[in-house]
């Protein structure tokens, strides 16, 4: 029988509402620990306590028999806890190894030693795939997958007995969270304990050993993952089990655009790209990371210069060129980015404000704010959405994930967006939320939007979409429509273009692993 | 909740009218001069100035910007006036208005450089502290300029009223911009942009002419802040104005203002700006030295940015 590395037992935390209440798990030696819930459960939480970044208010920890009471980061890291969170601590300034080592630079009479700095971390990022890397890039250079890899680099640099992952596949294509599996894998083998936290249930359940159920602070369930389903998970983290929506095509297009795309070429899309949106439509995006489809989304909101081609918004009003992101949002297209915290929300302040931001006009006159009419609204999108917060003066820091990704839709909904424009809209959301939020794009659909999705999930956009666009190595290779689609087409052609090594660099520098699938 | 919520915020502004009110109560105590018409005359004095340059300081960092050039302008200003009246012979009006047009000129030259060509406002304004410093000097070729009675009517206690001209409009410019901060689309935006850049261009906002608009109002009220110092001393002062800069920025940090741009609160910044200027006052009224003024003002701004980080980790938790 394995031994016990943590023993966590009564362990609880409350901010303005209990977060974590009475929390009692025991992690053994070389075990896979996954940790699900939905957002807001608490999982953060936790393993933010585990690495020494947040206070636990009552409870005990025991690491390998002591007690463990971090009083910070480091020294939850001195003790053996080591930890790669979800919202990523890449330094960008710093070049790759700096920032893998940035803990423990080696250094003789406080100047760095480069040479050694450099051998370190070889190592580290053959192991993480990332052997086309020279440790003194700046990671500033890196796409969001790349820093992925990076963190969990990091994480995997000090030799630790506990290993944290939060959302660790987030950014990363099948191939390459496969790879990160395998490492995990061996990892546990060598007698670490990894904590494995991810919205991914499939991946969850073939990866783990044991899988932790939490719901509204509370482990609802701790049991070996050969025992449980998909559904059983699910049903454990709700509550209650969510249906598959019947999916019903939007109706047939009115032939008349909405926003047109012409021969379209930027800076990181090198080959031209036609295509017509039309309204009452789900578009999806697919492709691997890297593949260009944020790239493609932020061409449409006009945050990227045209090399050549147009895109037109055609509207009642007449049509125009979108080549700024205040004229997309005057001719009525909505956009949320990939990274919810520096591309959406206003942190420090409240719910209402960030939602009214976009769409303020329509809450003011001759430019003052009417604050009734704003807080009619506001509290009108809460209930609407569901968002789950205090009230429209809540903080927006304060909301779930979740939450904070429904409050950046409603900002849109407000504003009377007839396009929108979303990049990854359920990363990082919980079960509930997502299908709350595909209920909801499904509505705004019906209503004669049109709806632009990226996403790296496959099965995601076969949900949602009415067509599909594939990116392949910044290339739109392929349409598929809703009646003539399977996932293994779509993959395909999200391949396609990187079956040649060479170009596959060259482009993205993103290395696709085909054959590196799970046992 | 939201009462609730309400109550809280008052006490927290509350927070510093309070120890306003108790700076005015220890010092009444220690000296038997300070409730006398000659101290209130000189604080009502000193304030006009450093009111409306510290609002414009407090938009500006609020838009995630600072504005160095205050104090200069303000000295370039004031000479422009004085040359105004005294060598070109223009009424007193017009050239009030050259001189609140050479402020705005100041201010436009910053907000074009940081706005349109994406320099950082730190550099700008400090190059553009020499600049107008250097053409005040030129303005009035290193001499102070007698300007004579007329000019301080404005910082004399109009009949009835019993405050000064200059007061009166510092005070309108306080709550004029303290409604446009909290009840207007475009402060709404400048908070936004304060915050988070990115995401209010995500959301539509163009930054950079709320960037412009907002220092070139920094610029203005400077050149407003010059008229009032020349009305006050009666003659335009090529050196007026030396380190008002700092004394502003404190003022707003003091009132809550966050150096990262984004939180902030013209009120509570005037209530810093009367903070600053009772204490000065209240010290040398019970006969502190001046290298012991300075020790106990700088002091004073660090604990109240203290407390005041202090206020917010609580209020968060």
């Amino acid at each position: 029988m394995a031994t016990t590395r943590l023993s966590i037992s009564g362990l609880s935390k409350s901010y303005s509402t209990p977060v974590l209440n009475d929390v009692n798990l025991s992690i053994n030696c070389g075990e896979i620990h996954a940790i699900v819930g939905e957002n807001g459960a608490g999982k953060t939480t936790l393993v933010n306590i585990l690495a020494g970044i947040t206070h636990k208010d009552a409870g005990e920890i025991i690491l390998d028999g002591e007690r463990y009471a971090p009083s910070g980061p480091k020294d939850g890291f001195n003790a053996g806890v080591s930890y790669a969170a979800q919202e990523l601590s890449i330094i960008d300034t710093l070049s790759v190894a700096e920032n893998i080592w940035l803990r423990e630079l080696p250094h003789k009479m406080c100047v760095i030693e480069t040479a050694r700095l450099e051998q370190k971390t070889r190592g580290l990022l053959d192991l993480v795939g990332l052997d086309y890397l020279s440790s003194n890039t700046p990671t500033e250079r890196l796409s969001l997958s790349e820093r992925q890899l990076i963190e969990l680099a990091k994480a995997l640099a000090a030799d630790a007995r506990v290993v944290i992952l939060d959302e660790p596949t987030a950014a990363l294509a099948g191939p390459q969270a496969a790879r990160l599996h395998d490492i995990i894998a061996t990892r546990a083998g060598k007698g670490a304990s990894i904590i494995y936290i991810s919205h991914r249930l499939g991946d969850v359940l073939s990866v783990a050993h044991t899988v932790s159920v939490l719901r509204d602070g509370q482990v609802v369930s701790s049991a070996p993952a050969n025992t449980l389903t998909v559904d059983d998970v699910i049903h454990q983290m709700s509550g209650q089990s969510y249906p598959k929506r019947e999916i019903s095509p939007g109706a047939a297009h009115e032939k008349k655009p909405v926003l047109e795309v012409d021969k379209v070429t930027t800076k990181d899309l090198p080959h031209p790209i036609s295509c017509t949106f039309y309204p009452g439509e789900i578009v999806g995006v697919a492709g691997l990371a890297g593949a260009g489809k944020s790239e493609f989304l932020s061409a449409l909101f006009g945050l990227t210069r045209l090399r050549t081609g147009r895109i037109s918004r055609y509207s009642d009003a007449g049509s125009i060129n979108i080549d700024d992101p205040a004229h997309a949002v005057r001719s009525g297209i909505g956009y949320l980015g990939e990274e919810r915290l520096s591309m959406g929300l206003f942190n420090g302040h409240s719910v209402l404000a960030n939602m009214m931001i976009p769409g303020i006009g329509s809450c003011s006159s001759l430019s003052f704010l009417n604050r009734v009419a704003e807080r009619i609204s506001s509290q009108d999108l809460i209930e609407q959405l569901a968002i789950r917060c205090d009230g429209p003066q809540q903080l927006v820091e304060q909301l779930s994930g979740g939450n904070q990704q429904k409050t950046l839709i409603a900002r849109w909904l407000h504003c009377g967006s007839r396009i929108l424009l979303l990049d990854e809209p359920t990363r990082g959301v919980d079960v509930g939320t997502k299908s709350a939020i595909y209920e909801l794009l499904f509505n705004m659909r019906d209503e004669g939007k049109t709806i632009i999705v990226a996403s790296s999930d496959v099965e995601e956009l076969m949900t949602l979409g009415d067509r599909t666009i594939v990116f392949s190595a910044r290339k739109l290779v392929r349409e598929f429509q809703r009646d003539g689609w399977a996932e293994n087409d779509m993959l395909t052609a999200a391949f396609q273009e990187f079956t040649d090594q060479s170009t596959v660099r060259r482009n993205t520098g993103e290395l696709p692993q085909q054959n590196t699938g799970r046992p | 909740m939201d009462r609730l919520r309400f109550l809280k915020q008052h006490l927290e502004e509350n927070f510093i009218v309070a120890s306003l009110i108790l700076l005015i109560l220890l010092f009444g105590t220690a000296s038997d001069n300070f409730f006398s018409v000659i101290t209130l005359t000189t604080i009502l004095n000193q304030l006009p100035a450093l009111t409306v340059i510290t609002v414009g300081m407090t938009l500006v960092l609020i838009v995630g910007g600072i504005d160095l050039s205050v104090g200069s302008v303000m000295g370039f200003s004031a000479t422009v006036v004085g040359v105004a009246t005294v060598a070109w012979g223009l009424p007193l009006p017009f050239a009030c208005i050259v001189g609140l047009m050479a402020g705005l000129m100041c201010g436009l030259t910053n907000g074009i450089l940081v706005s349109y060509l994406a320099l950082p406002s730190f550099i700008v304004t400090l190059g553009m502290l020499e600049m107008a410093r250097g053409l005040a000097y030129i303005t009035t070729n290193s001499q102070t300029v007698y300007i004579g009675g007329a000019i301080q009517k404005i910082s004399l206690p109009l009949p009835i009223i019993g405050v000064s001209a200059a007061l009166l409009v510092a005070v309108a410019t306080v709550i004029v911009a303290h409604l446009a901060l909290t009840r207007t689309v475009m402060g709404r935006f400048i908070i936004a942009i304060g915050t988070n850049e990115q995401a209010a261009r995500m959301s539509g906002i163009d930054a950079r002419p709320y960037r412009l608009c907002i220092l070139a109002a920094s610029g203005a009220l400077a050149g407003l802040g010059g008229i009032f110092n020349a009305a006050y001393l009666g003659s335009a002062d090529p050196n007026a104005g030396i380190g008002f800069e700092l004394s502003a920025i404190a003022a707003a940090v003091i009132g809550g203002t966050s150096l990262m741009g984004g939180r902030g609160s013209i009120l509570g910044a005037f209530a810093g700006v009367l903070i600053i200027t009772i204490l000065q006052n209240g010290l040398a009224q019970i006969g502190v030295s001046e290298p012991a003024k300075r020790l106990i003002t700088g002091a004073v701004i660090i604990v109240a940015v203290l407390i005041d980080r202090w206020r917010g980790t609580h209020s968060a938790s």
